[in-house]
């Protein structure tokens, strides 16, 4: 295994045999920068929401893991990535978010493209005047298009082109979620929030998966929705997450409360269920609301967290949306010191990547488990699963 | 300098995009050589473009006829 820079021979075994991702997985830029291929450029990553780019023409540009990206809503309404380099000579083509009229034109030699990256123009390619070359194949030359899905509103990138097509990767998850399948209207300016946090970007995922600490960390739980309320979700090498069987409704001064998703059946009455998309999008799904946290890694320490909000009307109640967004707010503050301090714990040299408890980590090791699939594939080990 | 350049300077400081479209089409057709003329109508029809200027198809026609750009190619589909 020379070409192996870490051992996870164990984190695939058995839950009760086997050991966590070892810390050079959140603390070595180089195998950062191994999972950035394996795990998040190979697979469906999320990178963003439509919400970003509601209107025809928005352009925002995101850099993710360290890659110029550009998202745009073409003159079609459909959404699109690309990379957010000109063909000719690499120029960074759009700095800031901003509406693009016409085409986009880079700031260097204006070589043009259109909302859905043909490049329409190459002026005075071939000499002062000329603006065609025998050389210069427009065909060949509009903006690299990055593959993407959307669903849940969240834009999800597969940016080696390399992976099944979305809804085979996570038709068992569509299938579950199938009647959330409808328009989700985000709640706007107050039902979005970013957190930055001083984490690998993954133990934000293994804290979002399981209902283990939710006694410790999130006391004011307690009163309603106990331990004992929650159970697993567990699709093995798909995704994982935890479920509540207690979901209580906000209700306004009057007693208002956010109107449903249409269709639902009764088990959303009192259910909601919080699922990772692996790699690095959590959602959750309530009767009158969904939300949608995307993941961007920042370096192997650092994690910003998008947070938005999304309910089954267009127009619900400022005041209740600022108040579930407060309420969500204060939630995912209080895992900030969990995973921050799980990040500062693996500096400890001789931690072994620690143990799952068998009746409790179940979702949390099956992304263990995925994570080092993905590796292990890149890799080109033995699937140690097979 | 002349009015004209002095008002293409003074469009391309204030990024006044219209501006230059209407300004280089001028300048185009006050150009003394058929190159300068192409070279001054291509910066109207990269602004047009950029703008989503009505005029911008009839530039590019003008561009084409003059054997200086070629017809757009057919729109992309989107990578899913």
């Amino acid at each position: 295994m020379t070409n192996s820079p870490t051992d996870i021979s164990l984190v695939r075994r058995p839950i009760e045999q086997a050991h966590g991702l070892p810390n050079a997985h959140y603390i070595d830029p180089a195998v950062f920068d191994e999972e950035r291929q394996a795990v998040l450029f190979d697979n469906w990553a999320g990178l963003g929401v439509t919400a970003d780019i509601p209107d025809i023409g928005d352009a925002v540009p995101v850099t993710f893991l360290g890659m110029p990206l550009l998202m745009v809503r073409d003159k079609l309404g459909e959404v699109r990535v690309f990379q957010n380099t000109c063909r000719h000579r690499g120029m960074i083509l759009v700095e800031e978010p901003r509406k693009i009229e016409g085409a986009i034109r880079c700031p260097y030699h204006s070589w043009c493209y259109g909302t859905d990256g043909r490049l329409v123009s190459t002026p005075h390619v071939g000499g002062p005047g000329q603006n065609t070359h025998a050389g210069i194949d427009r065909a060949l030359l509009g903006l690299i298009e990055i593959r993407s899905h959307i669903w849940m509103d969240v834009i999800f990138i597969n940016v080696s082109g390399t992976a099944p097509a979305f809804e085979a990767a996570n038709a068992d998850l569509l299938a579950r979620w199938a009647e959330f399948d409808k328009p989700l209207y985000h709640g706007g300016a107050d039902s979005r929030f970013q957190l930055e946090v001083n984490c690998n970007w993954k133990l934000a995922v293994e804290n979002y998966c399981e209902s283990y600490h939710l006694p410790w960390v999130h006391p004011g739980l307690n009163s309603y929705s106990r331990l004992e309320d929650h159970y697993h979700i567990e699709a093995k090498e798909l995704y994982s997450g935890q479920g509540t069987l207690v979901y209580r409704q906000l209700k306004g001064e009057d007693g208002n409360v956010f109107p449903d998703f249409e269709g639902l059946s009764d088990k959303w009455d009192t259910a909601a269920e919080y699922i990772t998309v692996y790699p690095n999008v959590l959602l959750g799904v309530h009767r009158d609301h969904t939300f949608a946290i995307v993941l961007v890694p920042q370096g192997p320490e650092r994690t910003v967290e998008h947070i938005h909000l999304y309910y089954a009307q267009p127009d619900t109640e400022a005041d209740l949306r600022a108040r579930n967004t407060a309420q969500w707010k204060e939630v995912f503050a209080e895992d900030v010191f969990v995973v921050e301090g799980m990040q500062k714990g693996r500096h400890g040299v001789q931690f072994d990547g620690g143990r799952f408890s068998p009746a409790m980590d179940g979702p949390t090791h099956l992304f263990h488990d995925w994570v080092a699939a993905q590796l292990e594939r890149h890799r080109g080990l033995p699937l140690a699963a097979e | 300098m002349n009015t004209l350049e002095s008002a293409l300077l003074a469009a391309h400081a204030s990024r006044d995009t219209a501006a230059l479209v209407t300004l280089y089409a001028q300048a185009s057709e006050q150009a003394e050589t058929a190159d300068m003329a192409g070279f001054y109508l291509t910066h109207a029809y990269v602004f047009a473009l950029e703008l989503n200027h009505p005029q911008a198809s009839e530039l590019r026609q003008r561009l084409i006829d003059a054997g200086r750009e070629e017809p757009l190619p057919p729109a992309r589909a989107p990578s899913r």
